[in-house]
Formats: structure tokens, sequence, C-alpha cells
């Protein structure tokens, strides 16, 4: 028993730390649903620190292939974002009729845009910091603009 | 007396790691709790920026079928370090270049030159049947100010531009405006209304103060 409550000790200790530090920076999520025949749903989680984690093995070869306009937009995605973290929780965009229901806001740190439309929904939630530490590494490692 | 405290520390240590590896589910939780609150209205969502920060919002609001109602709320430092990051056209470095100064064969820079060293007054009244324009300078502000009569559903403009703000924009070289000196000196101006735009079927409304949050 003093074996089995050692390893176990050893190995939960281990799958905690990888645990908080993985999931230290919170979670993207994604979900999207289509309301129509053959429409996706797609619900993905994923700890935000994994996102720069795993940009670090993306070899550079193929973080020179972006886009000429990826590559405009890095910087002044860096530039929103880093701003955004000094602001308090508010409502950025805000558009509302009869069909759809458009918001785009930061909540504890977070960016959210939701469209809820009658033929879609979707919902998009990002640390902020996780934005950030991305767009550092591409303006690092991607071509010069 | 040695086994007692063996298999009191076995057991302390298999409660710690159970607790442990179930703790991650409380922040699963805690994430999943988000959406949930976000149902919650957007008056009591949005709190009140208790910084200096200046904000610029916009609001649209048409009352045709649709009922579209559009709302921005930007913070003016960020208008400010966002533009010198866009490099684009005609845009760069917070600068907007323009062919020449000469817009329609109107010299832009003497008009503000001579705006700028005018006392209040009204430069343009014009009134008929179909509209009355006026554009004057008062309080140091620029105002243009359009009625359109020519339906019967009236439509009223209203622009106020304080001269500083005009000054900061061409204070750049000859053939740019200077946004973000534009920005920069709108964000040392008091709450005011900038532009106002009401019909029969859409009002807008451009407004700067201190709130991070529209009415």
């Amino acid at each position: 028993m003093m074996l089995l409550a050692k390893a176990a000790l050893t190995v939960g200790g281990t799958l905690v730390l990888a645990g908080a530090y993985t999931m230290r920076e919170g979670v993207i999520r994604i979900d999207v649903d289509e309301y129509r025949a053959g429409g996706s749903h797609v619900h993905m989680w994923v700890p935000a620190a994994a996102v720069p984690m795993a940009l670090h093995f993306v070899p550079d070869k193929h973080m020179h292939h972006m886009s000429h306009d990826a590559r405009q937009a890095v910087p002044i995605l860096h530039a929103i974002v880093k701003e955004l973290k000094k602001y308090p929780d508010t409502e950025f965009v805000e558009v509302d009729d009869h069909d759809q229901h458009v918001r785009i806001r930061t909540q504890r740190g977070r960016l959210q845009i939701d469209v809820d439309a009658r033929d879609q929904k979707v919902h998009v939630l990002c640390p902020l910091s996780t934005i950030e530490d991305l767009t550092i590494q591409l303006e690092e490692h991607g071509p010069a603009a | 007396m040695l086994d007692r405290y063996k298999i009191l520390f076995a057991r302390t240590a298999l409660i710690a790691t159970t607790a442990l590896l179930l703790s991650p589910l409380g922040t699963l939780a805690q994430a999943t709790a988000a959406p949930a609150s976000s149902i919650q209205s957007s008056s009591e969502r949005a709190t009140t920026s208790a910084s200096k920060d200046r904000w610029l919002h916009v609001r649209v609001i048409s009352s045709d079928a649709k009922g579209e109602t559009v709302r921005v709320n930007v913070p003016l430092e960020l208008a400010e370090r966002v533009l010198p990051a866009i490099h684009q056209d005609r845009i760069h470095d917070g600068k907007v270049k323009i062919d020449n100064a000469h817009v329609n064969d109107v010299d832009l820079r003497a008009l503000v030159d001579a705006i700028r060293t005018t006392k209040d007054g009204e430069f343009v009244t014009v009134q008929s049947n179909d509209c009355d324009v006026r554009v004057a300078k008062q309080s140091n502000h620029l105002i243009v100010h359009v009625l359109d009569k020519q339906n019967s559903k009236k439509s009223e403009v209203e622009i106020k531009v304080p001269m500083k703000v005009i000054d900061a924009l061409f204070s750049a070289g000859k053939d740019e405006l200077d946004l973000v000196a534009a920005l920069h000196a709108l964000s040392t101006q008091g709450d005011t209304e900038l532009v106002s735009v009401k019909d029969h079927e859409n009002t807008v409304r451009v407004w700067l103060d201190s709130k991070n949050v529209t009415d």
C-alpha cells in the first residue's frame, strides 16, 4: 500500500504540474454550429498555452509562407491585443438586428467573439495573452513585412 | 505504532493525489461557466472605465424593417497606438497621404489656415427650399449643420470638430493628414458630441467621453 501511495503521489503530482502548466493561460474555445443540411458542428477546446508552444515546432520555412495580407495583419493584431490588455472588460462592437447578433468584447483577459444568426452560431474565446504570444512569434519567425 | 503512521501517510497521500487530480475539473468548470455569464445584459456586463481613458463611441440605430443597431466603443489611446502599425495603400505611420492638398481645386491647407486665424463667425449660410447649410466657427469649434428639406422626411446632419483637432490633422507634411496627432488632440477635449445624423430611418451619433459603455 505504501508503494502504491508513493507511486500515485508521484504520478498524480507530475500530472497536476503538467496540467497546471498547460492550463495556466486558460482555454481557447471555438464553437461553430451551422443549422442547415450538412452543416458543420465544430466544438474545440484547446489549452491556450499549448498553441504558442506548438508553434515552436513549426519549421521556419512554413512560417515564411504567410501571405502578404497576413504579414501586414500580424503587427496590427499585436498592437491591438497589447493595448486591449490595458482596458477593463468592454464591449467594443455590437451589431444587432432581427437576424443576427454580433458581439466583440473582452472579458477577464480574454477576447470573445459571438455571432448568433438564424442559420449559424459562432463563439470564439481566446486569452489575449495567447494572441499576443502568437503574434510575437509570428513577427519573430515570419518573413519581414 | 509505526504501522499506524505508515497507513495514515498512505491514506493522506492517496487522498491528496485524488484531490490534485480532480482540481483541473474545477478550472474547466470555471471555463464553461463563462459563456453562461454572457447571457447577462450588456449594461450589467460592461464596467465603467475608472481611468482617464477617452473613449470614442459610435451608435447607429436604424428604424427600418431590419431594425439594425450598431454600437462601437473604441479607446482613443488604442487607436493612437494601433494606427502607426498600419501600412496600407495611403496610410503609413498614422498618416494618410492625399495626392495633393488640392481637392476639387480647393486648397485645404490654405482654407484651414484661414479658418484658424479668423474670429468666430458664420462662414457659409445657405437657406433654400431644399436645404439649409451653415458652416461656422464658434468657441474654437468648426460647426457644420445641414438640414435637408427635399423630401417630406427631413434629415439633419450636425458636425462639431474642435479647431485643435483640425490643426493637428493638418500638422503633418504638405500632402498628409496626421490621424494620430488628430486623435491625440481629440483625447485632450472634454466630453463632446462630434457627429449627429438624424433622418426618418437612421440615427447616427459619434461622441467622446470617458466611459467605456454607451448610454
